[in-house]
Formats: C-alpha cells, sequence, structure tokens
C-alpha cells in the first residue's frame, strides 16, 4: 500500500464517481467485446485501472480494494485456470481444445454456444490480466517504500 | 490522398516525439511526452481501421503512465 497517496480534497470526491464508473465501464467492456471493440484484456486493464485509481487516491484507506500480493498472484494463476477449464470442458465433451461446439450445456441455437464459451474464456482472461496489473503496483510501490524508508 | 497526408503527419510525428524523449532530461517531463506518443499511435492505429488495437493502446497507456509516475515519486526527476 502507498504510504503517502496522491489525494486531495478535489480527488477525493472525484473518487466517488471515477471509480464506481469505471469498474462499471469495465464489465460493460467485458459483456459486449463480441460485437464491439473490446473484450477480456480491455476489461481487465480497465478493472485494474479502476481499483489503481482507488489506491492513489486513497493509499492505505482503500481497505475495500487492499488484495495483497500474494493473493493477487493466486488469482491471475485462478484466471489462467478458468481460461483452460473452458478448453478442457469441450475437450471432455468430444471435440477439440476451445471447440465451443461440444460445451457440456446444450442450448437450441449453436452460437448460444459459442458465446458462452467465449465469455468463460474471457472472464477468465480479465481475472489474470486485472491482478497481474495489481501486482505490478504493488511491485512498484513497495520498491519504492523501501527507498523512501532507506533515505 | 489525403489519408495518406495524414498518416505521413503522424510518423512524423512519432519519430520526432519519439526523439524527444531519448533527448529529455527532465524525467516527468518524459512521461508526458511518452502519454503523447501513446496518443499519436492511438491515432494511428484507428487510421489503419483497428479500433480493437486502438484501445487496448490507450487503456494500456495511461495505466503504464501512472506506473511510470509512481515510480517517479521517490526518485530525482532530473536525470543527470
Amino acid at each position: 500500500m502507498m504510504k503517502d497517496p496522491f489525494g486531495g480534497i478535489l480527488l477525493n470526491i472525484a473518487f466517488r464517481v471515477l471509480v464506481p464508473f469505471t469498474l462499471v465501464y469495465a464489465v460493460y467492456v467485458l459483456v459486449l467485446g463480441e460485437t464491439s471493440p473490446g473484450g477480456g484484456f480491455q476489461a481487465g486493464v480497465v478493472m485494474g485501472f479502476g481499483i489503481v485509481l482507488a489506491r492513489l487516491i486513497l493509499g492505505e484507506r482503500a481497505t475495500i480494494f487492499n488484495i495483497q500480493m500474494k493473493n493477487s498472484l493466486v488469482l491471475a494463476g485462478c484466471g489462467t485456470f478458468i481460461y483452460t477449464l473452458a478448453g478442457w470442458l469441450t475437450l471432455f465433451g468430444g471435440g477439440k481444445f476451445l471447440d465451443y461446439s461440444f460445451m457440456p450445456v446444450h442450448m437450441e441455437p449453436a452460437h448460444e454456444m459459442h458465446a458462452l464459451g467465449i465469455l468463460m474464456i474471457e472472464i477468465g482472461v480479465t481475472i489474470c490480466v486485472m491482478m497481474t496489473i495489481l501486482n505490478i503496483m504493488d511491485a512498484v510501490v513497495e520498491r519504492s517504500d523501501d527507498d523512501g524508508r532507506a533515505e | 490522398m489525403q489519408i495518406y497526408t495524414i498518416e505521413a503527419i503522424l510518423l512524423i510525428f512519432l519519430i520526432l516525439i519519439t526523439i524527444c524523449i531519448i533527448y529529455e532530461r527532465d524525467l516527468l517531463s518524459a512521461i508526458m511526452t511518452y502519454s503523447a506518443f501513446s496518443f499519436c499511435a492511438v491515432l494511428m492505429y484507428l487510421m489503419m481501421g483497428s479500433p480493437d488495437v486502438a484501445f487496448t493502446e490507450v487503456v494500456v497507456g495511461t495505466v503504464s503512465t501512472i506506473f511510470y509516475v509512481i515510480a517517479l515519486k521517490k526518485l530525482d526527476r532530473w536525470c543527470k
């Protein structure tokens, strides 16, 4: 966590508008990624950007977004696992890797199953990218805090 | 013809901004110039017809600028 955040009175008030809208916009980008520009990677970076913004403004007071460094690494692995799980589900259904026509759930139009599979791997990518962003920020902030203590 | 002109202007901008970043002694100024580089790259991607890559460049450019500023907070601003 940052020892001395960037916040002032203006940023503290802007925080209440900026961060929720950023997070909701990330979900919008994730869900509409099939038909418009966007997708898992962009949604993950936007979501990580919202949490980074909260940490920058509030510093140590941002207890809601206080994900430790170890947990963020584990959650990034979980995101990759969700991606791989979608591929293995289609393998067990009898198809090839990431062949969405063989998903274990059966829906009547075939493109519904494609949409479900793509949404699943996009959620995995989103979690992985978001946690990686948070991990990078933790590494940078921890190093700069250490330097400040050494001086 | 006009679209080629705009692309050429943007490419010249990119090269000039890169030279500015290399020879800049003020690190905060270099970071801000880097975000200008990112913006010109976004315009290039949009002109080439790939809004997906442009969106990625917008988001990643913003986040990396923030990371550089955080790292600069405890560093010396002037590069000797």
